[in-house]
């Protein structure tokens, strides 16, 4: 394999190893960003991804605060949802406690058994208060088991809010961590830390409670009850598309229907969501345009490298053409001599690129970078490298054979 | 001689322009980078009070389950936040220069006979130290005294936001303005002030903008007010009312104090574990003896307002300066190379080593000034872009927002210390030009 030439492309490279070994720094570190900036994201865009369980695109929440001195809680919440109710295009609407995926809520130990919370079996999960619109508002899908009835729903009580009701609707997630052995816990009873009985009437297949950063976000669990005064959040669901119209109405007949309270805010539950995920989503954004930004200057650099080398031995080139080298040989040559510095940024790149994966997986508490993502990061730096190289290599080959006898 | 530098400085650079171009881009782009990356860095986990770091102190106690500690990933801590009987036993102290308990509430704002709309406001409920500890800036007026909050006096204080809207940015101190149904006189209006992260709460987020309201804690109990931000229990209590709750171990008071010296930090110190001791034996605080007395950088750590996020960030911060400064260090070698046959040139005609090595470092030069200039203006814009990218709504001036405000002292210290990098790449590719025997690119000729 003569046609190669390798160990003449070696030598003149390691003649002038200064600027070569620069761009395989510069590549090595790009390597090392590239794979596990490739890694964290796929993390975040997944994270991101996951079905929650509702309705959210289609999701409304509408927030009240009455502040008069006489104010009427009751009659408010009333007169607010059968308002919202009747527009045109609402499925449904209910009073609730907390907002999901708003990063607000409340959280209680619950287990199997009655009796003093014992540590191996409690489980913690993110309670709701709703009333018998709550499953419809949330538009979440019940496996088995049934939506709460209107006779059911507790009436506010401050002094009980915090308690627990004796029907409850709960995820699949929450059934299967109290109880683990059994298959369907549709009817079954468990404790909370008061021991106080509560029966399951419903399982919701799945859905995600206030916090998304929560590893037991899928513990979840509705009481029927409405949450006392004076400031209550509606949650409404609408038909698809009509959202916007709705959230308008809803702000123009509430906004003065009552002059003791005041209509905070009419927000999409998609504002909460964004929130929610906002700093994943900027992580996500910002490695993804730091990295582009360092893979165009890591290109930028091994450009740059071949141009230098190029115009340093115009001379030697058309000297090698006058005695007989094909314009293919003179490309070929810059492209495995590219190739050469690139790999040596490769290998070093590959150390590097598993040490920060190392330490970021010990950081996030994620598994180890896989082994894909640096093969696939190796290809593709083998290629950027392949294509910031090629148009300085095809300058070299358009040298004229006569510049070998032309004095500079 | 430096003028004549500066002049081949600026001849060379027209010399090459691509390279040039390259060169100066891939500078600012670092630069940029760099100036973003540590803005969003500092906003996040920067000590706001840096200056009083040594003298003020989070108080925690734990007072949490036997069973399980409070945070379960650093059991070494304490719950960041008192009970109501710990808190107010802990204030009756005389050793802390300033002490405060407080917690965050939500009232309505309202004037009587105006057109303007009563709005929802945070509420920091607080006792009369607040102002004085956090260095609070005020624009009219002042906090209240010992007797606002034993009173409790109607007294108040308004942020310069709500200042502005209530009473167009007059000085409103005298003036009446109720807060969720109740008669308040305002006493302070505060300038602009913007500790980020709000160090004294961390509950609802670091980023969140202070509050609008302060009134004194004495009001906490005749009002029976809840906190806004987290409240927290472990043990199974049947809570039915206001002084229940008060009696209970639920959390949500915090508590600061000001301790000047080693010795009242002592002092206080062994004040508060002689305190926990007594409620041993009383049959709380079953957890070993934990109480903490936490400096506010410590206190952001334990809290993990630096999130791994950040530090990610500024790693990867350093790793594209470092891809910037080897690019501009090759691009400089082989632009000096190029050049070679004028230096050898000058060699011959009778420049010493030195000169070539200065002259050079002067292109250097003049390649990162401009280059940060550029870099400054690039990240500027990058700023606004990190601006809209924590923008959850334009219409809605969320705290985070208030991230990108600019801030001065690490713009400067990213630009320096770029510049400086620079300045150090170009040394290498400076000495080796200057090394080249002259013979070499004279025999060509």
């Amino acid at each position: 394999m003569t046609a190669w030439n390798l160990r003449p492309i070696a030598s003149a490279l390691w003649r002038n190893r200064t600027g070569a070994l620069l761009v395989a720094f510069q590549i090595a570190i790009g390597l090392a960003v590239l794979v596990n900036a490739v890694y964290v994201v796929k993390q975040r865009v997944d994270k991101i991804n996951r079905p929650n369980g509702m309705d959210v695109e289609n999701m409304i929440v509408v927030a009240s605060a009455g502040f008069a001195k006489d104010f009427d809680y009751d009659t408010s919440w009333r007169e607010d949802l059968a308002t919202i109710r009747g527009l045109p295009g609402v499925k449904a609407a209910s009073l609730v406690s907390n907002i999901p995926l708003s990063g607000g809520g409340s959280s209680s130990g619950y287990q199997a058994e009655p009796g003093e919370m014992n540590p191996e079996t409690v489980v913690e999960a993110n309670t709701f208060s709703v009333d018998e619109q709550g499953v419809a508002a949330l538009g979440i899908t019940l496996s088995s088991g049934r939506a709460f009835e209107a006779h059911e729903i507790i009436p506010a009580d401050k002094e009980k809010d915090w308690e627990s009701a004796p029907q409850a609707i709960v995820t699949e997630a929450l059934a299967k961590a109290v109880f683990p052995k059994d298959r369907n816990a549709l009817g079954k009873t468990f404790y909370d830390g008061l021991n106080t009985p509560i029966t399951i009437v419903g399982i919701i297949e799945n859905m995600h409670g206030s916090w998304v950063g929560w590893d037991k976000v899928e513990h979840v669990m509705l009481f029927p009850r409405i949450k006392s005064g004076p400031n209550g959040v509606y949650l409404v669901r609408t038909e698809p598309g009509r959202r916007d119209a709705i959230m308008r109405t809803i702000e123009e007949r509430l906004g003065t229907s009552n002059p003791g309270r005041l209509l905070r805010w009419v927000r999409p539950l998609t504002y909460f969501e964004r929130q929610s995920y906002l700093n994943d989503r900027n992580m996500a954004i910002f490695l993804v345009s730091v990295t582009t930004a360092l893979l165009a200057i890591t290109a930028l650099g091994i450009f740059g490298l071949a141009t230098f080398n190029v115009s340093t031995r115009i001379r030697q080139i058309g000297t090698r053409r006058a005695v007989g080298a094909r314009r293919l040989d003179i490309v070929r040559h810059f492209l495995v001599e590219n190739w050469m510095v690139t790999t040596a940024g490769v290998v070093v790149g590959c150390g590097a690129a598993l040490a920060v994966g190392y330490w970021i997986s010990v950081k996030y508490e994620l598994p180890r970078l896989d082994l894909y993502y640096l093969v696939g990061g190796a290809f593709a730096i083998w290629l950027i490298g392949l294509f910031a190289a090629w148009q300085p290599a095809r300058r070299a080959s358009a040298i004229s054979p006569a510049v070998a006898s032309r004095t500079v | 001689m430096f003028g004549y530098y500066l002049q081949l400085a600026f001849r060379n650079l027209r010399r090459n322009p691509g390279l040039t171009a390259l060169m100066i881009g891939a500078v600012a782009l670092g630069i940029a980078v760099c100036v973003m990356t540590l803005t969003m860095y500092r906003a996040m986990s920067g000590n706001p009070i840096w200056w009083k770091n040594d003298v003020l102190y989070a108080v925690t106690l734990d007072s949490w389950d036997p069973k399980d500690p409070y945070n379960e990933d650093k059991p070494e801590l304490a719950p960041w936040q008192l009970t109501y009987r710990d808190a107010t036993a802990l204030m009756e102290s005389d050793i802390p220069k300033r002490k405060l308990i407080m917690h965050k509430a939500i009232g309505v704002l309202a004037l009587d006979g105006q057109a303007v709309k009563p709005e929802r406001a945070l509420t920091r409920v607080t006792t009369k130290d607040f102002f004085m500890m956090f260095d609070v800036p005020f624009q009219y007026g002042g906090g209240w005294t010992d007797a606002g909050d034993k009173g409790p006096e109607p007294v108040l204080v308004l942020s310069k936001k709500m200042n502005d809207k209530f009473f167009r940015g007059e000085n409103s101190v005298g003036r009446r303005i109720r807060w969720d149904d109740r008669e308040f006189r305002v006493v302070g209006v505060l300038d602009h002030w913007l500790p980020l992260p709000t160090f004294y709460d961390v509950n609802n987020g670091a980023l969140e903008e202070p509050e609008d309201v302060y009134i004194p804690f004495g009001w906490s109990v005749p009002l029976e007010l809840d906190s806004a931000g987290n409240t927290q229990g472990w043990k199974p209590e049947d809570i039915e009312t206001y002084q229940e709750f008060l009696a209970s171990e639920t959390i949500w008071l915090q508590m600061w104090v000001e301790l000047p010296d080693a010795a009242s930090q002592q002092r206080f110190q062994a004040f508060i574990d002689n305190y926990a001791s007594g409620q041993k034996q009383a049959g709380r605080f079953q957890r070993p003896l934990n109480n903490r007395l936490t400096k506010v950088d410590q206190w952001l750590i334990d809290n993990e307002v630096v999130e791994n996020d950040d530090r990610v960030l500024v790693g990867l911060a350093f790793a594209f300066l470092a891809v910037c400064l080897l690019n501009t260090v090759g691009l400089l070698l082989a632009k000096f190379l190029n050049n070679a046959a004028i230096t050898g040139v000058r060699r011959a005609l009778g420049a010493s080593r030195r000169q070539v090595f200065f002259q050079h470092l002067v292109e250097v030069g003049v390649i990162s000034s401009i280059g940060a200039v550029l870099g400054l203006a690039i990240g500027g814009l990058l700023l606004m872009g990190l601006r809209a990218l924590y923008a959850i709504d334009p219409t809605d001036a969320g705290g985070t927002q208030a991230l990108a405000h600019v801030d001065l002292t690490s713009v400067v210290t990213a630009l320096a210390l770029a510049f400086f990098a620079t300045i150090a790449a170009g040394l290498y590719p400076a000495w080796r030009i200057g090394r080249i025997p002259p013979a070499i690119y004279l025999k060509a000729q």
